[in-house]
């Protein structure tokens, strides 16, 4: 009568192995302990998930949570049969140490397609030369990390998403590794060492999302890339030299982008597309750009010039929002007349939605919005939110007087 | 679209598809609904079938007529395309709320359907049931048979272990299980008294250093033990449990290593059942209420832990102890001496002893446990000596190992 009872037991391999690999990785083990049918129906299970959610050890001594740790690695991973599809590493107590090396060299002897490791104290660990000879990875995710793959390396043949954190490589290594993953399409990358030219040879690249320091950035054969979202995280370039007569960064920067969808340029990285002369527009239209964030000082001249380009040379925009870097307005002089000018016209035939941020209410960001509202005619919303209340009053006085181009505009003052 | 050769009686704009369950009733249902399903979806592309009641679609055998309702209800939600995601969500979770049997039932169909959708949904509500809950609350939610033995129990991440130790220790829980449950039913009758040990403090020591072994000493133990069965048999049973128990252990102890010997003690063992019959306990078919049991396994880990860092300065404390708090053994005094070897017996201490080592504050509320609690049996081989300690929840059972002190856990 039990047997009839008993719904689970006989549901399908691939719905139980559904129903374990949902489960943390203790409670999956412990149903080997129900029956005789679930003695091994956990060890199939192909994602094995280690974080700290999953194994809770409580203790003072850090050695015994290392050693309990440890210990349960080795035995699920020694228990476990069947193919491992994905293998998350990614407990706060583990630092890295040498039975790392070991997993992974279990795993590189199976078909691991997904593969997530996390340090998250300690040195940057070194990750084993066998790591490169995972050959059916798809989706790579290190976290505090070093990479120095063996000499022989060729490259993830599979590899389709590459997410580097808090990484060093050195500048060859990350070349290679892009190019020769031919079937990259997404990579993140941040905080990394060890090397500053981004050059990004990826024929198969659609997403993109940096954020670190760097000298240069250069795409190559980049054409399916759609969405780029780039913060340079120190405030201006190191050497000096680079700007002083150099080619437009900025127009170097589009250049292999023909197909660039959402763009975001974030932290101070249009201080880097501002090296060199800054052209009034880009030659090519980036006609499929449709969402645009960019990070300005709005006292900078050539931060401005460089958004004004941008701007000009996307007529499909729908969505911009623009933030403002409060703590760098006071550096320089309000910039008078610069988006006011009535020279600067164009025309956002699809811009449906603005959002302004963190500005203080000077000149040049009324005349932004000014210039914005003018020039958009079918224009639904705009939300403007200062960095601060002072001078809110002042704001929105302004904010009110202003010409819309679009009789449903609505423009929307958020508190700070 | 089905149209023209269909007998549709309704002379609607919607077109319906028939469907056939396993148990021969059919049912119509919109074409939209039935096609989200892709496998409903691919025998109209494919085969042409469903447009009326006798070119019925037949459903696989999982699906039976009210889980496909509950499905066509779930097809029929998500297949409008304007619905936002919070909303689909929140469905969902509602759409998700039935006893598990029908969750069961609803996972296989939608599985055979291949409806991807609902069978991520389903396995996830099977997950959020299983996670958090012990072997014994998922066994009983999903009517799952217990018929593990308590080797694969104790053991059960392994292959059933050769290791003759490990078989030993098995019968020994399953029989303290056995006991326990005794004391529950008898747990009105007297408390046991504590009995002095008079060892002497060099003679424990002696025992724990590991002396030579004497296996004579065994026999005459038994022997002994009978003797003083008659005493023992007007106190309560604990006392008469635990000399049965020990008797046990110091019979099959000496021969903990080899195999064969092993076998042939474990063989002649049930002959020892007829002496345990001699202390008339009935079967018991009660199993401990399984509250106290998940307190005596946390309990027991508790102990394991403390132990484990305690020890040595536990063990000191005991020894330096006078008289009023003694180790005892469920031996006549003179009978110990002869326990100097490896073939040691067991040391049972008494609640008092057991509760200074390790005090934690429930121990005397388990009426399990009583007086005698829980069973640290000290044995030993190769001079090593092992704590046992095993809890009444065979999922609970721990060694000690003396030098290292390090507790052998479960994952």
């Amino acid at each position: 009568m039990d047997t009839e009872l008993d719904r689970i037991s006989s549901l399908p391999g691939h719905v139980l192995d559904q129903i374990l690999s949902v489960l943390p990785i203790r409670d999956a083990v412990r149903t080997s302990n129900l029956s005789r049918k679930w003695r091994y129906k956990w060890s199939h299970i192909p994602h094995l998930v280690f974080d700290t959610q999953c194994i809770s050890i409580t203790s003072e001594d850090q050695t015994i949570v290392k050693n309990k740790l440890v210990n349960i690695i080795d035995h699920v991973l020694l228990l476990h049969n069947g193919p491992i599809y994905k293998f998350k590493l990614s407990h706060r107590d583990l630092l890295g140490v040498s039975d790392i090396d070991r997993w992974i060299l279990h795993l590189s002897r199976g078909s691991t397609k997904e593969f997530v490791l996390e340090i998250w104290k300690g040195q940057r660990y070194k990750l084993p030369s066998c790591l490169f000879s995972f050959e059916n990875l798809i989706h790579l995710e290190l976290f505090n990390c070093l990479l120095k793959p063996p000499l022989a390396f060729k490259g993830f043949r599979n590899l389709k998403s590459l997410d580097l954190q808090h990484v060093t490589l050195a500048q060859e290594v990350f070349e290679n590794l892009i190019s020769s993953c031919a079937l990259l399409e997404r990579l993140t990358l941040m905080n990394f060492d060890g090397f500053t030219h981004l050059k990004i040879n990826a024929p198969n690249l659609q997403f993109f999302d940096v954020g670190g320091i760097f000298d240069d950035v250069s795409f190559e054969n980049t054409f399916l890339l759609t969405l780029v979202s780039i913060g340079l995280y120190v405030n201006g370039i190191n050497d000096r030299n680079v700007s002083r007569g150099s080619s437009s960064k900025l127009l170097r920067f589009f250049v292999n982008l023909p197909h660039i969808r959402r763009l975001e340029i974030q932290s101070y990285f249009i201080k880097y597309l501002a090296i060199g002369k800054i052209p009034s527009r880009l030659p090519k239209s980036c006609v499929d750009l449709n969402y645009i964030s960019i990070r300005i000082n709005f006292n900078d001249l050539e931060e401005n010039s460089v958004a004004f380009c941008l701007l000009r040379s996307c007529p499909n925009l729908q969505e911009i929002e623009m933030l403002g870097r409060p703590e760098e307005q006071a550096a320089v002089g309000p910039l008078a007349d610069f988006w006011g000018d009535d020279h600067w016209k164009c025309l956002f035939g699809q811009l449906r939605l603005v959002k302004i941020a963190g500005i203080s209410g000077i000149g040049s960001e009324l005349d932004c919005i000014k210039f914005l509202l003018s020039n958009s005619p079918v224009l639904e919303q705009m939300t403007v939110k200062p960095a601060s209340s002072e001078g809110g009053w002042e704001l929105v006085k302004e904010l009110l007087r202003f010409r819309r181009a679009s009789i449903q505009a609505e423009v929307i003052y958020l508190e700070p | 679209m089905s149209d023209a050769g269909m007998a549709v009686v309704k002379p609607e704009m919607k077109s319906y598809i028939w469907l056939q369950t396993a148990d021969g009733s059919i049912q119509q249902v919109e074409e939209e609904v039935a096609m989200f399903c892709p496998m409903i979806c691919r025998e109209i592309i494919q085969t042409g079938m469903g447009s009326s009641k006798n070119y019925a679609i037949s459903l696989p055998q999982r699906v039976n007529p009210s889980i496909l309702g509950l499905i066509l209800d779930y097809c029929r939600f998500h297949q409008v395309p304007g619905r936002s995601n919070k909303e689909r969500k929140t469905f969902d979770e509602k759409f998700i709320r039935m006893d598990t049997k029908r969750l069961c039932e609803l996972t296989s169909a939608a599985d055979s359907l291949q409806l991807k959708p609902l069978v991520d949904l389903t396995s996830r509500a099977l997950a959020r049931i299983i996670e958090g809950k012990t072997p014994e609350e998922i066994r009983e939610t999903f009517h799952l048979p217990d018929d593990l033995t308590e080797e694969e129990k104790l053991e059960p991440l392994r292959n059933i272990t050769d290791d003759p130790r490990i078989r030993l220790l098995n019968r020994l829980y399953a029989r303290k299980r056995k006991e326990l449950k005794e004391r529950e039913k008898l747990k009105d009758v007297e408390v046991e008294e504590e009995r002095a040990d008079d060892r002497s403090v060099e003679d424990l020591l002696s025992f724990i250093n590991g002396a030579d072994g004497d296996s004579k000493g065994c026999r005459t133990s038994k022997n002994k033990k009978k003797n003083r069965r008659r005493k023992d048999q007007s106190k309560d049973s604990s006392s008469n449990n635990s000399n049965e128990n020990q008797k046990k252990e110091s019979d099959t102890l000496p021969s903990a290593c080899p195999n064969d010997e092993v076998s042939d003690i474990l063989a002649a063992s049930p002959s020892r059942t007829s002496n345990f019959q001699d202390f008339d306990y009935a079967d018991i078919d009660d199993d401990l209420d399984p509250a106290k049991m998940e307190e005596l396994d946390r309990e027991v880990e508790d102990f394991a832990r403390r132990l484990n860092s305690d020890w040595p300065e536990r063990m000191q404390e005991i020894l330096s102890l006078g008289p009023e708090r003694r180790l005892v053994s469920m031996n006549v005094n003179g009978s110990l001496r002869r326990y100097s070897g490896p073939s040691y017996p067991p040391l049972v201490w008494t609640g008092d002893n057991v509760r200074m080592l390790c005090p934690f504050k429930n121990l005397q509320q388990h009426e399990c446990f009583g007086e005698d609690t829980a069973r640290v049996l000290l044995l030993s081989d190769a001079g090593r000596i092992e704590a046992v300690i095993w809890c009444v929840s065979h999922n609970a059972s721990y060694r000690l190992l003396h030098e290292d002190l390090h507790p052998i856990e479960k994952i």
